[in-house]
């Protein structure tokens, strides 16, 4: 049959059809995944890449202010104080160290008269309001005030703490003396009172042989006032300076802004007020020469002053006692000597240094990356100067997340190994279901147990002396690394384990039957053929795994501690049970409090764009993994 | 020759001992990991079910649910009897007892009342991220099953699947934030200062102006729906591929278009398992805190959602109360001590109690489907 | 072939002797009351259709059927060399690698060629490589499969054809030096000459192994096996030196098989 172009066949379809729109609306909602995944990047980068020139602004306005000026004397001074200030505390710790029997005594004593006062207070307080000069109380009420004091007491003197270190005539005694107390005395109980003398006369006279301990740390605190009083003269200078300039800066956007939007105004009489409103706001550059140069003049006397703070520390620090008794005040002292090489060494090259400073020295773009991705502070909404270096929280993210796959990879793979090769049938059924429970409990109900239950817990049990030895123990804070560590495994597990559990599941069965038909026992099996064979796949789940614990927000927020600062390796191990802060918990913490498009704003979006790279990092690895022909 | 009698055993198999140890202490790592949960659990269930669960009928503090949060105020009367009132019970009270003293007055933010106001915004907030993800999302799996053939494109979308599924949920929320939040269009009259672009539409004084939704429970959904997407693309499209070929064919050789093939003969089998999976998806959306911190959650609001809105579609521009954002501001923002235990604790066993009967669901109903649907 | 046959009237002691075996996948017989003596140093074939129990008499003779849940053998004994297999005190690793197999689909691990080749020797705790070195080339020469290998020994074993695969499983096998091969259908996954080069090898390695084959394939049965067991639907209905199985078969459903009537 001939065919004609005007007739088509039948079987052919042009032009606009049902079909073709519904396939191009499902496409394009596959395509949706694609415009997400672009905006998420656009968009952080949009706000975050103003980040860097706002930075090196400010890092410029900390030079020009002069206040980096100040910095290189005021690091040495706190630097000194530090010092000082571990020295005093070795002083304290002897003395301490060779009365502890009367410190604890008077502690022990001290503390249950304060859990005594404590658990009493409430109805105690509630009875002298209504006994006061002028307090007309109905004496119904007052017998029912004294009834629930008396009470009350009764309840107290129930669960009163141990006092090991008090003979039992003497806790007797005590007990006596708070129970029969009158309602309105203020003063303490005898027996505290005389053992608190006790305590003062016992460092009274434990101190005299220190006297000279003492005279010295006292001149190695005295050293350095001199120093203070320069630093504290310039501090005034320079943040009137900075302050001057940030407020021009301010100006100037604002009227940049008032002659763009005068650019655009279409209405003549508009444009004309906001051109005036500009020319108003125009900002008289600030006179930054004159505070600099009087700062320059600063620079002999700080010479001088670091001079003769090298010379006078150096002298006193050789009077130091080679040893000292107690072991806690020796590792102090020993602190201290290790510090000193470093202080002098910094006290003897501050002087060139602040001879060479420049103020007119450019800052360039390079500075604020290097700034931001190597320092060492992340200081915002201060008085003196924000800096925003990512290394605080970076370390801390990734001594988190170290802690959480040390547990978590022994539990996750130990388990998916047991399930996958051991586990009976009910075995299986019990602990699979239980594992995807974990999985289903939100983070935030985690980190919520971390701060009311599990951060005490860990506290309780690091004060035990039996665990004494542990490096870090006892903690000072119950919200720490550790913590959130071992929240953060459990809840990875769940992702490792079944991840893990999958790839040993999909190493075919012909394996493990050639295996064992070659005389291998059940281990070798597991051990030689079978996990070998799904080792990559078991690699991913833990990369997965990884990436979970470093995105993870609520537990590090609610558990770490929140405290910005590089942890103190020098207590080795110990370091791991400090508080830290961590990337994705400086978002959540600071995003709600910060000034749109402020450069702090711009900085948390730099921090979500690098926590994006590095999750998207590891997952890609992991998928490598996955994906690999399994050869 | 060999001696056939060396297959005879002498005394234990070898390696015994050491199998055992290596079981023993891989099955200890599996039970210490359930016994953790099981603890938290217990813990959870232990402070938490004697704030809900009382002894009288109806077994249930429905106060504690139905009424809304509420700064806790605790007091002594005159008397010496000690109060523990909500604000708005503590007013009534002060009026009531007019001239009389009160001692020792200590006030506990969010910790009196009850929960109502973090639960409506939780089912709210889920409601609509999941109704937008699995519009989206199933259609975005048909896509991929029923049309895709192997192109540029599908593997870009694959990418971006992968990618989104591992981008960290705080990141979603800097994401919600920088778009839903400050860049969207909205149609207004009155553009606001912050506005990015305005485009006239020419209807009265009516613009387009891309200033965002502000934290708000669309900003929310959107923002939830865009993190749970790929999640419910993957699982849709685990059901629609788990559909047998034959189906498709046999529609197909009848004569069906495409789109009649997926609406008669696909669709209807695989929406048990999409819906099943769907479960799954509502627990993470239920749990998440991050995500909507900037974008939808507020710690305290006196209203409900719906209530005093001049139009209903302002339900949608205002912020809401959420649990897990409840439960955050709880442990995070008030110290631990008597008198707020029942909030904390009773939120925290509310919250897993929905959790949990959520998951627990959805493994019931995929094992029931695992065991109904063979073909 | 003719002088095959009077040798075989002399047939070397049995070295695997079937005595009465019934054995049930839970409560499904697969096996019933089969008597069986397989002679030592010969090749012995087992035909029969699928599902008639060739495999499973196989893979009785190394216990490996244990794996699946639910099977046991009901009734009957099964010794080697005088030993019986299924006495509770067997060594069942030591067993395994007295008895070695070789399965249907080849089934290297995804490791090197070497290691391959060792892996038996490993098991047992021999660690010295010089030792090693040599049972691997002892196995793969014996395999003939060293010439193709021997500059490729720690490549993986995956990158071989389906045919080295095959004869690396039958190194494999040999390695630890047992005196019998259980070969379940070697051939089914292979091409013609693939399968072709199995079966030469198969006759070099007579001269050291008790070889049992199992086969659908009836003229693999008559090119390699001195002797063939016909068995259906569980039981063994004829068991003859190969050339008498095939041409004059004594029992009705044995001549129906051979001649392709059924099956």
């Amino acid at each position: 049959m001939p065919q004609t172009d005007q007739v088509p066949h039948r079987f052919s379809k042009h032009g606009f059809s049902l079909e073709k729109a519904i396939r191009f609306f499902f496409a394009s909602n596959a395509g949706l995944t694609i415009v997400i995944l672009l905006l998420i990047i656009a968009f952080l980068l949009k706000e975050g890449l103003g980040f860097f020139p706002g930075y090196r602004r400010e890092l410029q306005v900390y030079r020009i202010a002069g206040l980096e000026f100040v910095d290189l004397s005021r690091s040495n001074l706190s630097a000194h104080e530090q010092l000082a200030s571990v020295l005093n505390r070795a002083y304290f710790a002897e003395i301490n160290g060779l009365c502890t029997r009367e410190l604890k005594r008077s502690q022990e004593a001290a503390a249950l008269f304060n859990a005594f006062s404590d658990r009493s207070s409430a109805t105690r307080e509630l009875l002298v309001s209504n006994l006061g000069a002028g307090a007309e109380a109905h004496p119904d009420l007052l017998a029912t005030l004294r009834k629930n004091h008396a009470a009350s007491i009764h309840q107290a003197l129930a669960a009163l703490p141990a006092t090991p270190h008090l003979t039992s005539a003497e806790r007797a005694d005590l007990l006596q003396s708070i129970a029969t107390r009158d309602v309105t005395a203020t003063d303490d109980p005898p027996l505290v009172a005389s053992l608190a003398q006790q305590y003062a006369a016992a460092q009274q006279q434990q101190s005299v042989p220190l006297a000279r301990l003492r005279e010295t740390i006292d001149a190695f605190e005295a050293a350095g006032a001199d120093l203070s009083v320069l630093v504290s003269d310039m501090t005034a200078t320079v943040t009137a300076t900075k302050e001057a300039i940030q407020n021009a800066d301010i100006l100037n956007k604002g009227r940049a802004s008032l002659l763009a939007a005068a650019g655009h105004a279409k209405d003549p009489a508009t444009r004309e007020r906001l051109l005036t409103d500009a020319r108003r706001s125009l900002a008289a550059n600030p006179d930054i020469d004159a505070p600099m140069q009087a700062l320059m003049l600063h620079k002999p006397v700080c010479c001088a002053a670091h001079t003769a703070l090298r010379q006078a520390c150096a002298t006193i620090l050789e009077q130091l006692p080679p040893t000292l008794s107690q072991p806690e005040a020796q590792r102090l002292l020993r602190a201290a000597r290790s510090a000193t090489g470093p202080f002098l060494a910094n006290l003897a090259n501050t002087p060139q240094r602040i001879s060479e400073w420049r103020h007119d020295q450019p800052v360039p773009l390079s500075a604020a990356i290097g700034s931001f991705l190597t320092g060492k502070d992340w200081v915002t909404g201060g008085e003196w100067q924000d800096f925003y270096g990512i290394l605080p929280l970076l370390v801390g993210s990734l001594m988190i997340s170290l802690v959480a796959l040390c547990l978590a990879i022994p539990a996750g793979v130990g388990a998916a190994i047991y399930i996958n090769q051991f586990a009976s049938l009910m075995e299986q059924a019990i602990v699979k279901p239980v594992i995807e429970f974990i999985q289903a409990v939100p983070s935030v109900v985690l980190g919520f147990i971390g701060i009311l239950v599990f951060g005490s817990v860990l506290r309780d049990i690091s004060q035990l002396d039996a665990l004494a030895w542990v490096p870090g123990f006892p903690i000072e804070e119950r919200l720490n690394i550790f913590t959130a560590g071992c929240l953060l495994a459990l809840m990875s597990i769940p992702t490792i384990f079944s991840l893990a559990e999958d790839a040993l599941n999909n190493v075919p069965a012909a394996y493990a039957e050639a295996s064992d038909a070659l005389g291998a026992s059940r281990l070798q099996t597991s051990f030689r053929v079978i996990i070998p064979a799904a080792f990559s796949g078991i690699l991913a789940a833990v990369l997965l795994g990884l990436g979970r614990v470093i995105g993870e927000t609520m537990v590090v927020l609610l558990v770490a501690g929140n405290r910005i600062k590089i942890p103190d390796f020098s207590s080795g191990i110990g370091a791991f049970l400090q508080p830290s802060h961590t990337l994705t918990g400086i978002i959540a913490q600071e995003l709600g409090e910060v000034p749109l498009g402020s450069v702090h704003y711009q900085a948390l979006f730099v921090v979500g764009i690098l926590l994006f790279a590095i999750v998207l990092g590891i997952n890609a690895t992991a998928h490598q993994f996955i994906s690999r022909p399994r050869n | 020759m060999y001696n056939p009698e060396s297959l005879i055993r002498k005394g234990l198999p070898k390696g015994h001992i050491k199998d055992r140890l290596v079981r023993f202490s891989l099955g200890l790592v599996t039970y210490l990991i359930v016994i953790i949960a099981a603890l938290l659990f217990f813990k959870i269930i232990k402070d938490g079910a004697p704030v809900l669960l009382t002894t009288k009928a109806p077994y249930v503090d429905l106060g504690f649910l139905l009424d809304k949060n509420e700064t806790l105020h605790v007091f002594h009367d005159a008397r010496g009897q000690r109060h523990q009132l909500a604000a708005s019970k503590y007013s009534a009270y002060v009026k009531d007892h007019a001239g009389e003293p009160i001692y020792n007055e200590r006030t506990f933010s969010y910790s009196g009342g009850g929960i109502i106001g973090p639960i409506v915004g939780t089912v709210l907030l889920t409601v609509g991220s999941m109704v937008l993800a699995l519009f989206f999302g199933v259609s975005a799996a048909i896509y991929l099953s029923e049309y895709a053939k192997q192109s540029p494109f599908i593997h870009a979308v694959r990418l971006a699947i992968l990618n989104l599924a591992g981008i960290p949920s705080i990141v979603f929320g800097l994401f919600g934030f920088s778009v839903f939040v400050l860049a969207v269009p909205v149609i207004t009259s009155t553009p606001s200062e912050r506005t990015l672009l305005t485009v006239p539409l020419f209807i009265g004084k009516a613009v387009l102006s891309f200033q965002g939704w502000n934290s708000s429970l669309l900003a929310g959904c959107a923002t939830l729906a865009c993190m749970i997407l790929p999640v419910i693309i993957t699982a849709s499209e685990e059901s629609l591929r788990a559909v047998p070929q034959g189906f498709r064919d046999a529609a197909l050789a009848m004569g069906a278009t495409r789109w009649q093939t997926i609406r008669t003969c696909v669709l209807p089998f695989s929406i048990p398992g999409i819906l099943t999976s769907s479960l799954l998806a509502i627990t993470r959306v239920a749990g998440e805190t991050a995500p909507i911190m900037f974008t939808a959650a507020v710690a305290a609001k006196d209203d409900l959602p719906w209530q005093s809105l001049a139009n209903p579609f302002d339900l949608l521009s205002s912020q809401v109360q959420a649990l897990p954002y409840h439960i955050y501001t709880l442990a995070a923002r008030i110290p631990a001590s008597e008198f707020t235990q029942r909030a904390q604790y009773g939120s925290v066993f509310v919250f897993l109690m929905i959790v949990a009967s959520l998951s627990f669901g959805s493994m019931l109903l995929r094992a029931k489907l695992r065991s109904k649907l063979k073909w | 072939m003719v002088t095959d046959l009077t040798n075989q009237a002399a047939a070397p002691p049995a070295a695997i002797q079937i005595a009465n075996l019934s054995f049930a996948y839970h409560a499904k017989p697969a096996l019933r009351d089969i008597t069986l003596d397989l002679p030592t140093h010969q090749i012995t074939a087992l035909i029969g259709t699928s599902g008639s129990g060739k495999s499973t008499l196989l893979r009785c003779c190394n216990r490996i059927n244990e794996r699946i849940a639910g099977a046991h053998i009901t009734a009957g004994s099964i010794h080697i060399h005088g030993i019986d297999i299924n006495r509770p005190d067997i060594d069942l690793q030591e067993l395994r690698r007295r008895v070695g197999m070789v399965f249907q689909k080849y089934n290297p691990f995804p490791k090197s060629i070497f290691e391959n080749v060792v892996f038996s020797l490993r098991l047992s705790g021999v660690r010295k490589r010089s030792e090693l070195d040599e049972a691997a080339e002892r196995a793969l020469h014996a395999a003939a499969l060293w010439g193709e290998v021997k500059d490729r020994l720690d490549t993986s074993a995956l990158g071989l054809s389906g045919g080295q695969q095959q004869r690396l499983c039958i190194a494999r096998a040999i390695a630890s030096q047992p005196d019998i091969l259980l070969m379940d259908e070697p051939c089914a996954a292979l091409d013609p000459i693939a399968t072709l080069k199995i079966e030469e090898l198969l006759h070099q390695l007579k001269q050291q192994f008790t070889i049992i084959i199992a086969t659908h394939n009836m003229a693999q049965a008559t090119r390699c096996a001195d002797h063939t067991a016909f068995l259906y639907l569980g039981k063994l209905i004829e068991f003859a030196p190969t050339i008498q199985l095939f041409n004059t078969p004594h029992h009705p459903q044995t001549l129906a098989y051979v001649t392709g009537s059924f099956g």
